[in-house]
């Protein structure tokens, strides 16, 4: 099987969500290619794909989320391989992401989604399910070592929620230990500015493009007056 | 209410089997969604082109696959991880004992919900607003202004963004005095519009069971005999302690009604329209079977634009609608989710098309208007909820095919703008709320479009 042939089978396993054929496919390329560098940059090119026709309207939840998995169980077998090539670098570990829906708020679609694309997009994500208390957040993100909080709210009454986490990081000197991205419904980006966010994420792609900007940046997370959004990146 | 009918649902949330998240979303309401589509023949059958069908046995074969998949799937409860099954025996049952009219209110504001029939002139029921977040200083006003309007029957929301100035917190006590706090400020309302005795839906301002326990069924809050409580869920065939606490509550004040209710998410995990309709159906039966609904329905909302005024998310429920419709006698509910804000000709666009749809379809009775999608506070006004409510009730006893032919016209002003909707503008920016009266810009807007919409064909003078 040629190079290009694996890769035109990698993009349709993971885009029809076939997890058994996408480990399959990087068992081979771990045993014959010499790099793995490549098929990577294809598979994250097509779960980028992904979630832009997810976006659009045009794919639905299922084929997104099996997406998804078929794309984590890929990036389980070349793994080790990139880490030979390498090293610690972002390209191995994007970072970890605490996310969940806060307390008060039982939806968790909206907060699945960005999980899924968070995690497929190479994060590894800590995922506290819904009506997540703000220190249950803030302890999960200190026990897993996380570089962001994520924290969705569906309803207005649970807004406050948010910012609840934001103050209590405040209030224990830790609001330089993790960047905040918040989204939702009805969480605009000027509350997310007023509450101290540091992200705004209307939607999971954003969420992705987010974190990929702030894990490019030089320093270390910083409590300021930044927030980022989609427009930036 | 029937209390061995809520103990039995009780039971099976505590006995029921067990699933982990993703099995249940992905292996069976997928998984069975997608069967039903197969053995019944409904893979592509969507035709955007007319949102509005006139195809009685497609509609019909939607509702049995909606009734099987209601059977197959039932509903999670998210506190025990336990699903709540009915037999088809079970749910027929169920269907078959809820009422097919009964009456809310009383004095001369009393109201009588009906169950509709396709291209049916039988007078829908037309609730104001969605539970949309409101300044506490303009609750009353704004409540006074939308009960004033002539064809408003019910009020549900607003919802508090403050309550005595603190935020209001889901979950929290505040949620609980809020139950009690809102039942004030609309009795205050409904006082200065004149309209005393008028029915509402409990409790715009709390989501979950908090506010009812702190505000229905006891001196001075929402009443038994007389409102209606609201149970919506979370997520698709998803329940939770929080809707059945909603269910013991009615039932421990004497409660006689609910409005069994929620979303289904088009573009979720029941797939594209054919299979949200299906859902639609499916969660609908469910609903009315856990809840005891007196009125029930599952509209759609299309994940991509987070609205339902769409091409595909109108097919979908339209044809969920005529499934209902034509194989059971419930009183069927519905909403509109517009994303355009109040002060813009898009959300009247919307809100025509929607109220249309609905109206042909056999709808019963709509909350609405889901002004700038629900996501700003204060963005909403009674001039777009007049004029739903004018077309919703002007278009019963429209046809399908006269509806269908109305609301084709009207996409093309606003389907290029549903991913990124104007907001528009606040109800302070649009009314002189000294007098209640909108601006004359917004009135202007109203005015023209309801010109459009009589030359078009809907009945409105």
């Amino acid at each position: 099987m040629g190079e290009s042939s694996d890769y035109a089978n990698l993009q349709e396993a993971i885009l029809t969500g076939d997890a058994t054929t996408a480990t399959e496919i990087g068992d081979e390329i771990v045993a014959n290619a010499e790099s793995v560098l490549k098929p990577i940059d294809v598979a994250a090119a097509v779960i980028r794909e992904v979630g832009n026709r997810f976006g659009a309207g045009e794919l639905y939840l299922p084929e997104m989320v099996l997406a998804a998995e078929a794309m984590q169980a890929f990036m389980d077998v070349v793994t080790p391989q990139l880490k030979a090539e390498a090293g610690d670098s972002t390209l191995i570990n994007r970072g970890t992401v605490v996310i969940g829906t806060v307390q008060g708020d039982i939806h968790s679609i909206g907060k699945n989604i960005v999980a899924t694309m968070l995690s497929a997009a190479g994060y590894n994500v800590v995922d506290l399910g819904v009506n997540v208390v703000p220190m249950e957040a803030i302890k999960a993100a200190e026990a897993n070592g996380a570089s962001f909080i994520g924290l969705s709210a569906l309803m207005t009454t649970s807004m406050p929620y948010q910012k609840e986490v934001i103050s209590l990081l405040e209030a224990l000197n830790q609001r330089d230990d993790f960047w905040v991205i918040v989204g939702g419904g009805p969480v605009t980006r000027d509350y997310a500015q007023d509450i101290g966010a540091n992200g705004w994420a209307p939607d999971a792609a954003v969420a992705v493009q987010i974190c990929d900007r702030i894990t490019s940046l030089p320093s270390t997370p910083s409590a300021n007056d930044l927030i980022y959004t989609g427009e930036q990146s | 209410m029937n209390l061995d009918r809520i103990l039995d649902v009780l039971n099976k949330a505590h006995t029921g089997p067990v699933y982990q998240e993703r099995d249940f979303n992905l292996g069976v309401v997928t998984s069975v969604i997608s069967s039903k589509i197969e053995k019944h023949g409904l893979k592509g059958v969507v035709d955007t082109e007319n949102p509005i069908g006139s195809d009685d046995d497609l509609a019909d074969r939607i509702y049995q696959a909606g009734f099987e998949a209601a059977v197959e799937i039932g509903l999670l409860c998210s506190d025990t991880s336990r699903a709540i099954r009915f037999t088809a025996e079970e749910l027929q049952a169920a269907i078959d004992e809820a009422p097919s009219e009964f009456w809310l209110g009383d004095g001369d504001q009393r109201v009588h919900f009906q169950h509709r029939d396709l291209d049916d002139p039988t007078p829908p029921v037309w609730t104001v607003p969605l539970s949309i977040a409101v300044s506490e200083d303009v609750f009353v006003p704004l409540v006074q202004g939308l009960a004033s309007s002539k064809v408003t029957d019910c009020l549900e929301g607003p919802s508090l963004e403050t309550i005595y100035g603190y935020p209001l917190r889901s979950g929290s006590p505040y949620e609980h005095l809020a139950g009690r706090y809102q039942a004030d400020l609309m009795y205050e309302a409904v006082r200065r519009s004149g309209r005393v005795g008028m029915p509402m839906d409990a409790i715009g301002s709390s989501t979950t069971h908090y506010g009812l326990l702190g505000g229905y069924g006891m001196e001075g809050g929402y009443r038994p005999k007389h409102d209606l409580v609201t149970i919506l869920s979370i997520a698709d065939f998803w329940t939770s302690y929080e809707s059945l606490f909603k269910l013991t509550q009615t039932y421990v004040t004497g409660g006689e009604h609910i409005s069994a209710s929620t979303w289904v998410m088009l573009g979720g995990y029941a797939g594209g329209p054919e299979g949200t309709a299906v859902a639609s159906v499916a969660y609908t039966l469910l609903m009315i079977a856990v809840f005891q609904g007196s009125r029930g329905g599952v509209p759609p909302f299309d994940l991509s634009y987070m609205g339902n005024c769409g091409r595909r998310a109108q097919w979908t429920l339209s044809v969920a609608n005529q499934a209902i419709t034509r194989n059971t006698r419930l009183v069927y509910h519905s909403v509109a989710n517009q994303v355009a804000g109040p002060g813009t000709k898009m959300l009247l666009y919307e809100t025509l098309v929607s109220s249309i749809t609905m109206a042909v379809t056999g709808v019963a009775n709509v909350v609405g208007v889901r002004s700038a999608g629900g996501r700003l506070t204060d963005y909403l006004t009674p001039l777009e909820h007049q004029f739903g409510g004018e077309v919703f009730k002007a278009a019963a006893g429209m046809s399908r095919e006269e509806g269908n032919a109305i609301v084709t016209r009207f996409f093309s002003e606003y389907e290029t703008e549903l991913m990124t909707p104007p907001d528009g503008q606040r109800f302070q920016e649009l009314y002189d709320i000294e007098n209640l009266e909108p601006i004359p810009e917004w009135n202007r807007l109203y005015e023209e479009v309801r010109k459009e919409a009589i030359e078009a064909g809907v009945p409105l003078d």
